[in-house]
């Protein structure tokens, strides 16, 4: 048993926070990759979305509840993913896991780009679906890419 | 100059405050989200009322952010009254931050996210109703340090075994003191020779776990 646990400890285990498209998706590749994972939902339906092979734990509850964290074992996590569709509740998670649980790599989707003030001070990578989409239109469009030229 | 107080969220809640801050010559500007509430609350006089989601940016500017000593965050999630905070404290540097905070477990972590003060509803209601069901033995209570600190005001019968006690002869608690005895139109700052008599009353300091045991050893209940 001592073998088995150790070998999980090195591959590491991640959670998800929220079971959306990206969360599922997001689930069900580190799942197939054979990675350890957590998917945390507050509607068990949504888990209808992960694949039938996928071999991770779920647990149906709101996130930003320090229960529910603790339920999910977060402290034995070395990677948190928060991708819930309320940037608020994405924030608080991941400053949750940062600040109060002490996770290594946090990372959090967030669609509103203005409030980067909150989390910058914190180390948590922050991905932004607008940003993101901005800069491949531009690839596709051939625009050259400007740097520190802002608005 | 008046100072500016922004309450964010909320409805029962923020109309009770706006009219006591307002009556205590704030200046007071309330956002909300919901429509009927911003039309209920732009009832109330000299309060300014401003609709939208007020953990984003550009609403807590319209409602001047930046000019606002105290930012009061009252919506119904902890997340959202979270971003509000850090937003008020970091972007608009609002000097004093309030966040209401609905699961107890995390006013910790609020004061560790650099919120000035953060108030749990359910623990200061469960405190007061706590207060209402000793009532017989505690006249009135105030938690201070967090509410690990209790002031108890504790009335003294005549068949408590503190009367016509002298105060070194009761075995208080270690972590339990006696700051001050009523007695009628007077009050006095015992000594350990000041002896209690039935109709004082004791203000007790003490920690929340030591109270207990000593309001027993003063009143017997």
């Amino acid at each position: 048993m001592r073998i088995f646990s150790k070998g999980k400890d090195i591959s590491g285990r991640t959670i998800v926070v929220g079971c959306g498209r990206l969360g599922a998706n997001l689930a069900n590749t580190l799942s197939d990759g054979g990675g350890d994972v957590i998917i945390i939902d507050r509607n068990e339906e949504s888990f209808r979305k992960l694949s039938s092979s996928f071999g991770g734990i779920t647990v149906t509850g709101d996130a930003t509840e320090m229960l529910v964290l603790e339920r999910a074992d977060i402290k034995k996590a070395t990677a948190v993913i928060s991708v819930t569709n309320n940037d608020n509740t994405n924030i608080m998670v991941a400053q949750l896991a940062k600040e109060h649980f002490g996770i290594g790599q946090v990372i959090a989707r967030l669609y509103d780009p203005e409030r980067d003030c909150v989390y910058r001070e914190f180390a948590i990578d922050t991905i932004c679906p607008a940003v993101l989409s901005t800069k491949e239109i531009d690839k596709l469009l051939g625009v050259p890419e400007t740097e520190g030229e802002s608005a | 100059m008046k100072k500016r107080v922004l309450l964010i969220g909320g409805f029962h809640k923020t109309r009770f405050l706006a009219v006591s801050l307002i009556k205590r010559g704030y200046h007071v500007s309330a956002i909300n989200s919901n429509m009927d509430h911003c039309v209920a609350l732009a009832d109330i006089k000299e309060l300014k009322v401003f609709h939208g989601d007020g953990s984003k940016p550009f609403i807590l500017e319209d409602a001047n952010a930046y000019d606002t000593e105290i930012a009061i965050a009252l919506t119904g999630r902890d997340d959202d009254n979270l971003v509000i905070c850090e937003l008020c404290k970091k972007k608009f540097r609002v000097k004093k931050t309030v966040a209401l905070v609905s699961d107890p477990k995390k006013t910790e972590f609020f004061y560790r996210m650099g919120i000035d003060s953060v108030v749990c509803a359910i623990t200061a209601i469960a405190g007061i109703i706590e207060q209402q069901a000793l009532l017989d033995e505690i006249a009135a209570l105030v938690p201070v340090g967090k509410g690990h600190i209790r002031i108890a005001q504790v009335p003294i019968s005549q068949t408590a075994p503190a009367a016509n006690k002298k105060l070194w002869e009761l075995s208080l608690p270690s972590d339990v003191i006696v700051g001050c005895v009523l007695r009628g139109d007077k009050s006095m700052i015992p000594r350990g020779d000041t002896r209690i008599l039935a109709g004082d009353e004791l203000l007790l300091i003490s920690t929340d776990e030591h109270e207990t045991a000593a309001v027993l050893e003063l009143t017997g209940r």
